[in-house]
């Protein structure tokens, strides 16, 4: 990085440009806005603080941060555990394997509101004929409820995004050499504690990128929320992104909308990088 | 450590634009220039009209190019972008970003109060004077009309008629409360013989529904049927909140369950038009899609019954749902083609047949009396009307997202079993109360 010559700066230019458009100036225009009370055509007056003191008096906004958060756990979890497990499973000498990687790929192809669709299909006519024909009270009503729609979301994620996580974990996966495995095996190392200590260790910086991707995923989710639930019944499902979308666009509260936006940046930044600096830590440089 | 510093920073990049984005991200379905001419010579006025009904976008385009051959000098440019939340949206991006439409559509006060200031007056033009009584309040501001009416859209209990006449009932008694009861417990005990699988599909998922229609029938009274009066109303105080309540409690109980989850499309798609249920609290708006499904059963078997009102028996609730406006900070020449276009479609023979046959639309204006209205769930809205056995649609004059996200969630709620009635008063009328300080 020393030699920052010319041509450096050219290469750099139309990625500056674009970024400073579309991201650095939009951000500090929605904040400039977050104080004031624009309404998406006019702002009249600078109202300071006043959007952010009531924001944090609004019972919906909160629930939907906490709804967010308990997702976000949820799924952060639930998908590292399924992208590793699968990964496992695929990097074994069996003879499907490439196909399989494929088929559980597969569903991150499929766009989030089609998926949505499909889900609540899934949920409410396959799960509702399952509980008509087996009378298994546990599949009827999905969806019509807060807990059902919030493992609805759950499962909609983890079925998404399982496959891709677990690429991550197969490059790593396969990066480790064999010679480790081989020798702790002569040193009669048992298959958990090769997992425990070789394994495990060597694949960190997997769970770095992962846990990243999977946290700063769940918590902007958007368009599966819209499409499955719809944040219903009664808005109990509604994720931060899409509460804030209807403040701006439905309630037309656009500063306050934005006031919000910058409080949920905040959240989501302080989260991200607290994550990455402890998993950095912790990683094996190889 | 230098590359942790930039691939944070980088992070934190993205998230900021998400974020950033989120505010401002929706999808458009756009459509460019419909016209013949190309582009706009000297002597040409362009008029860009940004429209939101989808349904009709063809149509509408059809009607623009007919009038741009009958009218050389004026040039035509059609944008539509749809659905609900989506239009406002683009139309506030639009604003903001200075490419100001010169015709464009508002819902109802609340958005003539947000786009007062570009708002000509519109009261010279022909087809405001043809407009049906009551459909300008919403648009008048002292003595200027600042919209002209799209239509008029009217909703109540449709229903299969086949079935009605197989389990014995005649709609045309079912006016009051009990006669509704009595006919959804029949239908209720004779289901399997009639081969649905309850009386009602209750699309209880989608909050206007609840809280836009249904709760209307019951406030309209108190509004005086008028929407600029809820429009100014510092509350609302459910004088009927018991007939409200009553007429949930019925749908609620004799829908296909769960009605949580039961949305607009399995509602009318799935339930209505396969013949898996009797009625829907809908409108004429469903006409196409249930034509799309089944066109013998969308045009004879389809009836539409009033929803039940004391004091309004035999009343269906009729309003405008939308309205053209012209921006007035258009040149002098643009506003009055833009004024011009819309007389036309309006009130010209053509444009009178366009607008009942291709657009299928109930219209709101004077004039129509010999033409025939293309679908029969319209006709027989148009009926009530012309008799005016109507309610009003008070809740367009409701504090903006009131009607969803107040009314409907706290219905929702009750109908969870989580709140009792009176809490969803109580909670309504506070947040209206809120929302008029």
């Amino acid at each position: 990085m020393q030699n920052r010559s010319l041509s450096f700066w050219l290469f750099l230019t139309p990625v500056i440009l674009g970024l400073g458009i579309v991201v650095v100036i939009p951000f500090f225009y929605g904040l400039f806005y977050s104080f004031t009370d624009w309404n998406g055509i006019t702002a009249t007056a600078f109202i300071g603080f006043e959007n952010y003191i009531n924001l944090f008096q609004e019972s919906e906004f909160v629930d939907s941060i906490w709804f967010t958060v308990k997702f976000a756990l949820i799924t952060v979890i639930l998908l590292n555990v399924m992208g590793l497990g699968l990964a496992l499973l695929v990097t074994r000498n069996i003879k499907s394997s490439s196909l399989l990687r494929t088929v559980f790929f597969m569903p991150n192809l499929i766009g989030g509101l089609i998926l949505g669709f499909i889900w609540q299909f899934i949920f409410i006519s396959v799960f509702g004929d399952i509980a008509g024909i087996t009378g298994i009270e546990g599949f009827d009503g999905w969806l019509s409820t807060t807990n059902t729609g919030f493992w609805g979301l759950v499962i909609l994620t983890a079925w998404q995004m399982a496959g891709y996580i677990m690429i991550i974990y197969i490059a790593y996966l396969e990066n480790i050499p064999k010679e480790l495995i081989e020798a702790a095996k002569i040193d009669g190392a048992s298959s958990f504690q090769r997992f425990k200590n070789i394994t495990f260790p060597l694949v960190a910086p997997a769970f770095t990128v992962s846990m990243f991707l999977t946290l700063s995923m769940a918590f902007k989710i958007y368009d599966q929320n819209l499409s499955l639930t719809n944040g219903g019944p009664f808005n109990s499902t509604q994720m931060v992104a899409m509460e804030i979308v209807r403040t701006a666009f439905s309630d037309n509260d656009m500063a306050y909308a934005q006031a919000k936006a910058v409080i949920f940046f905040l959240i989501v930044a302080v989260i991200a990088l607290t994550q990455v600096y402890y998993n950095k830590k912790r990683e094996v440089e190889m | 450590m230098k590359k942790n510093k930039l691939y944070s920073g980088f992070a934190t990049a993205v998230l900021a634009s998400t974020v950033a984005l989120a505010g401002c991200s929706f999808g458009s379905d756009s459509s460019g220039d419909s016209g013949s001419s190309d582009s706009a010579s000297g002597d040409q006025t362009t008029v860009d009209v940004f429209q939101f009904k989808v349904e009709f976008k063809d149509q509408f385009e059809e009607l623009v190019s007919m009038y741009e051959e009958e009218n050389p000098d004026v040039n035509i440019n059609v944008k539509t972008v749809g659905g609900g939340n989506d239009y406002g949206a683009s139309l506030k991006t639009s604003f903001s970003s200075g490419e100001e439409p010169d015709i464009f559509n508002v819902g109802g006060p609340t958005d003539v109060d947000e786009y007062e200031q570009y708002l000509a007056d519109l009261s010279d033009t022909e087809a405001a004077g043809a407009a049906l009584e009551g459909t300008l309040t919403g648009v008048s501001r002292d003595d200027q009309v600042l919209g002209l009416p799209f239509n008029q859209e009217g909703y109540g209990m449709l229903y299969n008629k086949e079935v009605f006449e197989e389990a014995g009932i005649n709609a045309e008694e079912i006016t009051t409360f009990d006669a509704f009861e009595e006919a959804l417990k029949t239908l209720d005990s004779k289901k399997d013989e009639l081969g649905i699988e309850a009386p009602i599909a209750f699309a209880a998922k989608e909050k206007w529904v609840l809280g836009n229609h249904l709760s209307n029938a019951y406030l309209a009274d108190e509004f005086n049927h008028s929407v600029t009066e809820a429009y100014e109303a510092d509350t609302v105080e459910f004088k009927m909140g018991d007939q409200m309540k009553r007429f949930t409690d019925l749908q609620k109980e004799y829908s296909v369950q769960p009605v949580l989850s039961l949305d607009y499309s399995q509602q009318v798609e799935e339930n209505f038009s396969l013949g898996k249920v009797a009625m829907i609290q809908q409108g004429n708006w469903v006409y196409n899609t249930v034509e799309s499904m089944d066109e013998e059963f969308a045009q004879n078997n389809v009836g539409i019954l009033p929803i039940p009102v004391e004091g309004y028996e035999g009343s269906i609730p009729v309003g405008v749902p939308n309205y053209w406006v012209v921006n007035k900070e258009s040149e002098d020449e643009v506003v009055q083609a833009s004024k011009d276009f819309l007389d036309w479609m309006y009130t010209s023979e053509e444009g009178k047949k366009f607008v009942t046959e291709e657009f299928k639309f109930i219209p709101a204006y004077e004039g129509y009396e010999d033409l025939e209205i293309a679908d029969p769930i319209s006709q027989q809205i148009y009926e009530y009307a012309s008799e005016g056995n109507t309610l009003g649609w008070v809740f367009l004059g409701a504090p903006t997202g009131w009607t969803e996200d107040a009314m409907g969630v706290a219905m929702q709620e009750y109908i969870a079993g989580d709140i009792t009635w009176e809490e969803v008063e109580q909670r309504a009328t506070e947040a209206w109360e809120k929302a008029r300080q």
